[in-house]
């Protein structure tokens, strides 16, 4: 294992760890939990090595590079290597990956396929980060989505199979479009003679140059009245927008959290997406420069719906769980508008709100799970003075809420106020207004978030629940890093930023910000 | 004389095939008793050794990739023609395993069922070998004499005599269609050459026709792919498919499926490429060239479209497969309808693709019909959990046939849409993109149905050596998606051989 190889490494090792699992007889589940957790481990343990020793954070540039032929027939190449942004979001992939194994110990089905399959997809979801070449980028982009249409459809609540079925529709549906749009920038870098025409460095090159515009392709750079970029851009960002998810596009993602058992809605809450959003800054609006630029102000506007409808949506929720899917709705909002107001802040505030909304999100679902281990139901009404009976639980809820509404001296508050004040400090017109809409949800956001406080915890308590044990070693466990994450980026952010601002400047530059 | 003996070298092949089906024939009669397995076996072999002949002869041809002369002044010997002949091999090979692995077929594995198959890749070789109208005819029609035979095979079964009867009907009225359009050819250029009928170098080509009554030109081109167009099963002639696929035998079906579909291909790409692509002529009559790339794309647009939309509703699973080859041959035309070299490569690679995905999903029908005695999908209902292997396999060729990597479909899918984009055809090409997605959801029908929902454990046994042969499939159709390289280069070299203009480096 050496600098170069070392993200393969990374990316593969769960793979193994799936190979060996299978050879391991059904019964033996002792042995299987063993080799997920050190097929999860060792990957975190490297990702962690790379973040604090390998990686050099004062660099913009591409590093720990791993570029081989692959498929010469189209000039696709294995191609990978990380940057600031990606590299912390692969940290903390491997990390959820790592603190899902413990956290899947109560479940009982099938116990040999799920570590599988649960492995499989780490695989993809690291592949997608590390991958610079588009093609590649494309495989794994697709792997993930058949053990997640398992994981839901088989370990999942009464109404799997629509959820599953559901997530892996609209994630096609986004992707065939990308692929299309992938295809004809793969041509239009053949026509100006790219000597990689798949390498995503290569093409955020070509076009800051300007070469990018379709030219070269028969119908020319335009189609059906709009620009060769314009159609570029739309598929794209459809692709990805589904993913994040987006308003109109986020309608797959309540029924799948839903239903999804609690380690693999922390996963999908934690981890997939922010693929959505990664891969817009990586692979979509360097592409297409001049487009984003023209749409921004309409991509501002989406996050800002994103925001306050996810966030009057999580508060009209009687279900505890679909109230924090909604609530994820409205986190993700922040990271578009940030995005959209092309100003080193709000980039860098939507990439640090990424990584936030990953541990607060995996740290509310977690509660979740606790609390619907207990009572086999997730009811905000249906509950209320728990405080009384499970007090650790309590202080940690307690933690977690304000965390994800953005409590200052917590990390989601910082994240949040830098999008908000790159947006307020754009130079385009208009997103001020933006901001003080936002201010909505944010209000919105503090008040589902208490008021479910008061119903769950607080009030008389529940006959039922007075023999309720509290939180255990391994759930606390399970929760532990991520809260002291949300505590330690909201004091110390620069842990995060200092990494991400080399690529992030350079990001912003090259979309003309 | 000397010619004669010469051309016997070059149809070593298929003389070598037609031996096999004598002594099929021959060596039935001897044996008595009911078991024939040996026959089945013995076809096996002559594959292998066909094969291996035909590996030979693919080597033998130079950088041109075909033989300079007519053999006979009939048979064409290129890549082109080689490449479909060995995809027959393999896929009769594949079929002849598929009834001797599984024992409720194997009784009616008598003689005559090899002797069929035999023929009907006799037909397939000659068909996919000439540039000869009237040479092409006899190899359709033995093709199709056999499969009609092969259709109805299980006797005593309704929806098997059915299918035969519909197949017969539907293939009757089409050759003589195509036959009508065929004749009209003649009077028009006169010569049933396709070379000839193309460059105009008998008289006069029918691009030239084509600018001075280019009514006739045209109702000609359309009868003849109308009967094209039966064979490989494209909207408005698939009528018969859903019928005939899920009334004949399943091993007859995965022959018609994938061999005799692929055949079908391979004559409408030799078709098209010599009336259509011949150089000088786009520049010429633009309009010629155009409009039968248009026609085709829009043939492709409604084929796939109505393929999946009725897959949507099928429940057994026979059917569905049969609604989703529609589909496929929709996808295939997408390369067709791009009219380039690189079109035609795609739509060549996909057929290998679809070669590996789709046996191996017709395999694991056969199976399930042993093991669930019911052809339903619901009754499939969590028979994943029971039989592992062949069920992940499954799970494959579906995630493969939906287009999704790492598997070969992608792969093939990826080309085809790289074609179709290249030669303007981007909106063809958003519509497959989104026609995948909508497959997905019957496709996923079964996966569901295996994983998703609970046994109830009434099922028998499965047959472990077709279990095995399906998995081979399987782990083939990640492989060759993985390291698709020689077969792109394989259907690369194929292609050019036709004659077409050569694909520029890729770049």
């Amino acid at each position: 294992m050496n600098d170069h190889t070392i993200l393969s490494w990374i990316t593969f090792i769960p793979l193994i760890g799936m190979g060996a699992i299978l050879f391991v007889p059904r019964n033996n589940s002792g042995v299987i939990k063993l080799i997920a957790g050190i097929a999860t481990a060792i990957p975190f343990l490297l990702a962690t090595q790379v973040y604090f020793g390998l990686f050099d954070k004062k660099s913009a540039e591409l590093q720990l590079v791993q570029q081989l032929d692959w498929i010469k027939a189209v000039d696709a190449q294995y191609f990978v290597g990380v940057d600031g942004l990606s590299l912390a979001l692969i940290w903390l992939a491997t990390l959820l990956m790592l603190v899902a194994v413990p956290a899947s110990f109560g479940i009982q089905k099938a116990q040999k396929s799920y570590y599988a399959l649960l492995l499989l997809l780490e695989v993809g979801i690291v592949g997608v980060f590390v991958s610079l070449d588009y093609f590649l980028f494309y495989v794994f982009w697709e792997v993930m989505l058949l053990p997640m249409y398992f994981l839901i459809g088989i370990w999942g609540g009464p109404r799997r199979e629509y959820a599953a079925i559901k997530f892996f529709l609209y994630t096609l549906t986004g992707s065939v479009l990308m692929l299309v749009a992938i295809i004809a920038l793969r041509l239009d870098m053949g026509a100006i003679g790219a000597e990689n025409p798949f390498s995503i460095p290569e093409m955020t090159l070509q076009a800051g140059a300007g070469m990018l515009t379709g030219t070269g392709l028969p119908f020319g750079g335009h189609l059906l009245g709009m620009q060769f970029t314009t159609w570029i851009f739309w598929f794209l960002f459809v692709g990805f927008a589904i993913k994040i998810p987006v308003f109109p596009f986020h309608t797959w993602l309540p029924d799948a959290h839903v239903q999804a058992p609690t380690p693999i809605s922390v996963i999908l809450a934690g981890i997939l997406l922010k693929l959505g959003g990664y891969g817009l800054m990586r692979a979509c609006f360097p592409i297409v420069p001049s487009a984003f630029n023209e749409f921004a102000y309409a991509l501002g506007i989406l996050g800002v719906i994103s925001i306050v409808y996810g966030a009057f949506v999580a508060l009209g929720q009687t279900d505890f769980k679909r109230m924090v899917a909604y609530s994820s709705v409205s986190h993700m909002g922040f990271v578009l508008l940030g995005m959209a107001a092309l100003q080193n802040w709000g980039m860098s505030g939507a990439a640090l709100q990424m990584f936030n909304h990953g541990t607060s999100s995996a740290v509310l679902f977690l509660i979740v799970g606790v609390i619907y281990d207990r009572a086999h139901h997730r009811d905000l009404n249906g509950f209320g003075g728990l405080a009384q009976v499970m007090r650790k639980y309590w202080a940690l809820t307690t933690l977690g809420f304000f965390a994800a509404l953005g409590l200052p001296g917590l990390a989601g508050f910082v994240s949040e106020a830098m999008t908000l004040m790159g947006a307020y400090n754009s130079e385009r017109e208009g997103f001020k207004t933006l901001v003080i809409i936002s201010v909505i949800g944010i209000v919105i956001t503090a008040a589902f978030l208490l008021w479910t406080m008061q119903r769950v915890f607080l009030g008389n308590l529940n006959e039922k629940y007075k023999d309720f044990d509290d939180i255990n070693f391994r759930e606390i466990m399970c929760q532990a890093p991520f809260l002291f994450l949300c505590v330690f980026l909201g004091v110390a952010p620069w842990y995060l930023l200092d990494w991400m601002q080399p690529s992030i400047d350079k990001l912003v530059t090259t979309l003309g910000g | 004389m000397n010619d004669y003996i010469e051309a016997l070298g070059y149809l070593a092949p298929e003389l070598a095939l037609t031996a096999l089906a004598m002594v099929i024939l021959v060596w039935d009669l001897l044996k008595k008793g009911r078991d024939s397995s040996h026959l089945g076996y013995a076809t096996v072999a002559g594959m292998a050794v066909i094969a291996w002949m035909l590996l030979g002869q693919w080597d033998s041809l130079g950088d041109s990739g075909r033989h300079p002369e007519t053999i006979l002044g009939m048979v064409v010997i290129d890549r082109f023609g080689t490449f479909f002949k060995l995809f027959t091999v393999g896929s009769l090979a594949v079929v002849a395993l598929y009834v001797l692995f599984d024992k409720r077929e194997r009784k009616h594995g008598i003689g005559e069922y090899y002797f069929l198959l035999v023929g009907a890749a006799i037909g397939i070789f000659f068909m996919v070998s000439t540039n000869n109208l009237l040479l092409l005819m006899l190899g359709l029609e033995l093709l199709s004499l056999a499969s009609y035979s092969l259709a109805g095979f299980h006797k005593g079964d309704k929806r098997s005599a059915e299918a035969a009867l519909k197949y017969i009907v539907f293939g009757g009225l089409s050759a003589g269609v195509m036959l009508y359009g065929i004749s009209l050819l003649y009077g028009l250029t006169g010569t049933i050459d396709l070379n000839a009928m193309g460059t105009g170098s008998e008289g006069v080509g029918l691009a030239a026709q084509f600018a001075t009554s280019p009514v006739p030109v045209a109702v000609a081109v359309v009868l003849v792919l109308a009967g094209f167009a039966y064979k490989v099963s494209v909207v408005p002639f698939h009528f018969w498919t859903p019928d005939v696929y899920q009334g004949a035998p399943t091993p007859v079906t995965t022959f018609l499926a994938v061999a005799s579909k692929a055949a079908g291909f391979a004559v409408l790409l030799r078709f098209i490429g010599a009336l259509f692509m011949v150089e000088g002529v786009q520049e010429t009559v633009m309009a010629y060239s155009e409009r039968i790339g248009l026609l085709l794309a829009i043939l492709a647009a409604v084929t796939m479209t109505l393929g999946n939309l009725s897959a949507l509703r099928q429940t057994n699973l026979k059917r569905m497969l049969a609604y989703s080859s529609i589909a496929h041959a929709g996808y295939v035309m997408i390369g067709l309808a791009a009219m380039t070299t690189q079109g035609f490569s795609a739509a060549v690679f996909y057929l290998a693709a679809y070669y590996f995905m789709n046996l191996g999903a017709f395999g694991f029908l056969l199976y399930f019909e042993g093991a669930a005695g019911s052809e339903d999908v619901a009754s499939l209902k969590g028979l994943g959990w029971r039989y592992p292997v062949v069920s992940i396999a499954m799970v494959v060729f579906l995630i493969s046939l939906t287009g999704l990597p790492p598997t070969v479909g992608f792969y093939g899918k990826l080309v085809l849409f790289y074609a179709g984009v290249d030669a303007g055809l981007a909106w063809l090409v958003v519509v497959a993109g989104l026609n995948s997605a909508l497959s997905l959801f019957y496709y996923f029908r079964i996966v569901k149905s295996l994983f998703l929902a609970q046994a109830d454990d009434k099922s028998g046994d499965g047959e472990p050596g077709l279990g095995g042969l399906i998995a081979v499939l399987s782990v083939a159709t990640i492989v060759v998606g993985l390291f698709s390289g020689p077969l792109q280069r394989w259907s690369d070299s194929g292609t050019e051989s036709l004659g077409l203009p050569p694909l520029e480096e890729s770049k």
